[in-house]
């Protein structure tokens, strides 16, 4: 039976209201919203003037913006770079059989189950320069003055970036894991008769037959990670002094904290415009490997 | 078969007369961020609201609450999309910036006809300031609040100090002894990036002559360096940056860990309860220090919550108005004496309240030389202003900045956010204030 366009039309009309609804509106109106001098008053009387760049030139002569940039590629590619890894080894030492698996591997799904808020909170105490590592540190003898994980503006994003690896281990890992299930057993039957050593069969087995998996993996793993807000706002609110600010965090401060919803909106727009192009970027990987 | 028709008769019958009897009524929503169990939430609803009633039978009045951290986003999209309540109850930083956005119904002829001139007129300087605009009343603040110093009797004794400290001096020196003899952090305060964090800085900047609108200057720079050297001394600790809020503040207090902490009356109905003051049983209060010895108080911000009218509907408004009358009316003693951890926003009351809660005479003394803080800082860009005195603050805490390179850049950041005009029409604002009430802390 053949259906007529108009009703196939039709089918697709609530998916393409959804879009519109939450995906095109918001945008639109966000650069609408980045092009006006939005703040608490003007938005409530309806006056807001239109002004231009001038959100964009201020945001980008703002200090803090830079550093919530800089912190946001360091903290989405160690992020990355290192879930990624110790994703990748777990997911190999769980492919083989030994005895208490399925505990372990409950054990490293942890950091997935528990909500952000119990374990930011958590981490805030544990970091602090009276918290709970620190002393552990001085009790063992290892540091005199306090390790100061959270409350120096040079270190605390590299402490959250720990934290966010902790976090991702079990999204990189089951992915992975999942993956390398997929890989024929066969393969490793004939390199093992090969005689190739453990290490080749990584090498020239697992890698290679993997790699849409990797790429799938990183690719989501940094859109997720760039838009991280929730671990960072509740151990440091962006602090101390800023910083340790990501793009999104530092958008909230902006809008919430200052009411300043038009340089609040531009910091969102530069945002999607850095993620198009990553995925613009990747994209383009993608097909060249084709 | 017939059952279930008449199941659905009364259904409809019921619902109809619901709706109906919902409709002849006229129906007030007062919204605040007072949790319903709190105090506050306690009195409006258990006295306020029925007082209402008696003398409206058919009036309904819904009590809302919208947690604090999302009460102005809440507020915001209500006022864009024409959806306010009646009455709000809120913050009283907050209530220049929406008075300035038309939020706020005016009231004046109500407050003169009802309460008269001389009521007005009862209610502090500051409070009058923030709750009116171009001689116009738009709120009435309900409450005060203010900081002092609490501290463990027990522990300064063993630390061999006789009395608690009240200059700056007298504080570092009060801090090291804590330090030296008992290990412990002498002074325990809230330096978050956020508007409470200035708000526990401001008593330090503005006693020493500071203002808000002028950070670059050396009386602004001094203030910063005493409370940087508390850090860097470890008097206190620097994990003060990253408290989530002045209740933290207490819990450190409360545990043992520090021997003073900067802190609010209200923590009087929120921690430092009866059951746990008894435990602790040497918990004082002493007045905020002075940076110089011979002043009479230190310049504080005040806090505390105003109540306002949000509807526009005329018949609405009328018994908004009256359900405020009932408060600050017949109520207003029953509400300040029985009910609330909280100073009275007017001076008669003030001295009555004093004599029957000692616990709060210190922070009663000091609300004569609390200013409000929007005035303080370029009125409704308040919000802007404080933010880059909070990031200043935790830089310099932080070590990341010298006190004076923090405030420069700060004092920079915020001529930015005005034009010049009325950025140089601020600072005479703030500048003036300042010295009124700089020269009656000094006695002059």
């Amino acid at each position: 039976m053949k259906i007529p366009r108009t009703t196939l039309f039709l089918f697709l009309l609530p998916s393409l209201a959804l879009i519109f609804i939450f995906g095109v509106y918001p945008v639109a109106y966000n650069i609408f919203l980045s092009l006006k001098d939005v703040n608490l008053i003007s938005y409530i009387r309806g006056t807001a003037k239109d002004v231009g760049s001038l959100n964009y030139r201020t945001v980008l002569n703002d200090s803090l913006f830079w550093r919530a940039l800089y912190n946001t590629i360091v903290f989405t590619l160690l992020s990355i770079a290192l879930q990624m890894v110790v994703g990748f080894l777990l997911a190999l030492l769980f492919n083989y059989e030994f005895p208490l698996k399925g505990f372990l591997q409950a054990l490293v799904m942890i950091p997935w189950v528990m909500p952000i808020m119990v374990s930011g909170s958590f981490f805030r105490w544990f970091l602090n320069d009276n918290g709970f590592l620190n002393n552990l540190l001085a009790s063992l003898n290892w540091i005199r003055e306090p390790v100061r994980w959270i409350t120096s503006e040079k270190t605390v994003i590299y402490s959250l970036t720990a934290v966010n690896v902790w976090l991702g281990i079990p999204f990189n890992f089951i992915l992975l894991y999942t993956g390398m299930q997929q890989i024929p057993e066969e393969l490793y039957e004939s390199a093992d008769i090969d005689g190739a050593a453990g290490w080749q069969k990584v090498l020239y087995i697992t890698l290679p037959m993997l790699r849409p998996v990797i790429v799938a993996t990183f690719i989501l793993g940094c859109i997720l990670t760039f838009k991280v807000f929730d671990l960072v706002w509740i151990v440091t609110r962006g602090g101390p002094g800023g910083a340790s600010h990501l793009l999104s965090t530092f958008s909230y401060s902006l809008a919430f904290d200052r009411f300043q919803f038009g340089k609040s909106a531009a910091v969102l727009v530069l945002m999607q415009i850095i993620v198009i192009l990553f995925v613009g970027f990747s994209n383009r990987i993608r097909l060249e490997e084709r | 078969m017939s059952k279930k028709l008449l199941i659905g008769l009364l259904v409809l019958v019921w619902s109809l007369a619901v709706s109906f009897g919902a409709f002849a009524a006229t129906t007030l929503t007062f919204q605040s961020y007072s949790n319903p169990t709190e105090q506050v939430a306690q009195f409006i609803q258990k006295v306020l609201i029925p007082e209402l009633q008696k003398a409206h039978p058919d009036v309904e009045v819904n009590y809302v609450y919208i947690p604090f951290a999302e009460y102005m986003s809440t507020i915001l999209q209500q006022a864009i999309s024409n959806t306010l309540p009646d009455l709000v109850y809120l913050d009283n930083p907050w209530v220049p910036q929406l008075i300035e956005a038309g939020v706020f119904q005016k009231i004046t002829d109500n407050v003169m006809q009802d309460l008269g001139e001389d009521f007005w007129m009862d209610f502090f300087p500051g409070h009058r300031l923030l709750t009116s605009k171009d001689n116009d009343i738009y709120a009435l603040q309900v409450h005060t609040n203010n900081l002092a110093i609490f501290y463990r009797e027990n522990l300064l004794k063993e630390a061999g100090i006789g009395e608690p400290p009240k200059t700056w001096a007298e504080l570092q020196d009060a801090c090291q002894k804590i330090k030296e003899s008992l290990n412990l952090y002498g002074l325990m305060l809230y330096a978050g990036a956020d508007e409470a964090g200035t708000w526990q800085f401001e008593p330090f900047l503005w006693s020493n002559g500071g203002s808000l609108m002028e950070l670059d200057q050396p009386e602004a720079i001094e203030a910063l360096g005493f409370v940087t050297g508390l850090v860097e001394k470890g008097y206190t600790p620097r994990d003060v940056i990253g408290l989530k809020d002045q209740g933290d503040v207490t819990i450190w207090f409360m545990n043992g860990q520090a021997a003073m902490m900067i802190n609010g009356n209200w923590e009087f109905g929120w921690h430092l309860l009866p059951d746990v003051l008894e435990k602790l049983g040497d918990v004082k209060v002493t007045p905020f220090p002075v940076p110089e010895a011979g002043m009479k108080s230190a310049v504080l911000p005040f806090g505390g919550e105003c109540v306002g009218i949000t509807t526009s509907d005329s018949e609405k408004a009328k018994y908004a108005w009256e359900l405020i009358r009932i408060w600050f009316g017949e109520k207003l003693d029953e509400y300040y004496e029985k009910w609330t951890g909280h100073i009275p926003t007017l001076a008669s009351y003030a001295a009555k309240i004093a004599n029957k809660r000692p616990e709060f005479e210190v922070f009663i003394k000091q609300a004569a030389y609390a200013v409000p803080r929007p005035p303080m800082g370029g009125m409704d860009k308040y919000p802007d202003v404080s933010n880059e005195l909070a990031l200043a603050l935790q830089r310099s805490l932080t070590g990341a900045q010298t006190p004076e390179a923090a405030f420069k850049e700060a004092a920079q950041n915020i001529k930015s956010i005005f034009t010049p005009e009325e950025y140089e029409a601020s600072k005479a604002r703030a500048r003036e204030i300042l010295e009124e009430v700089l020269a009656r802390a000094k006695g002059q």
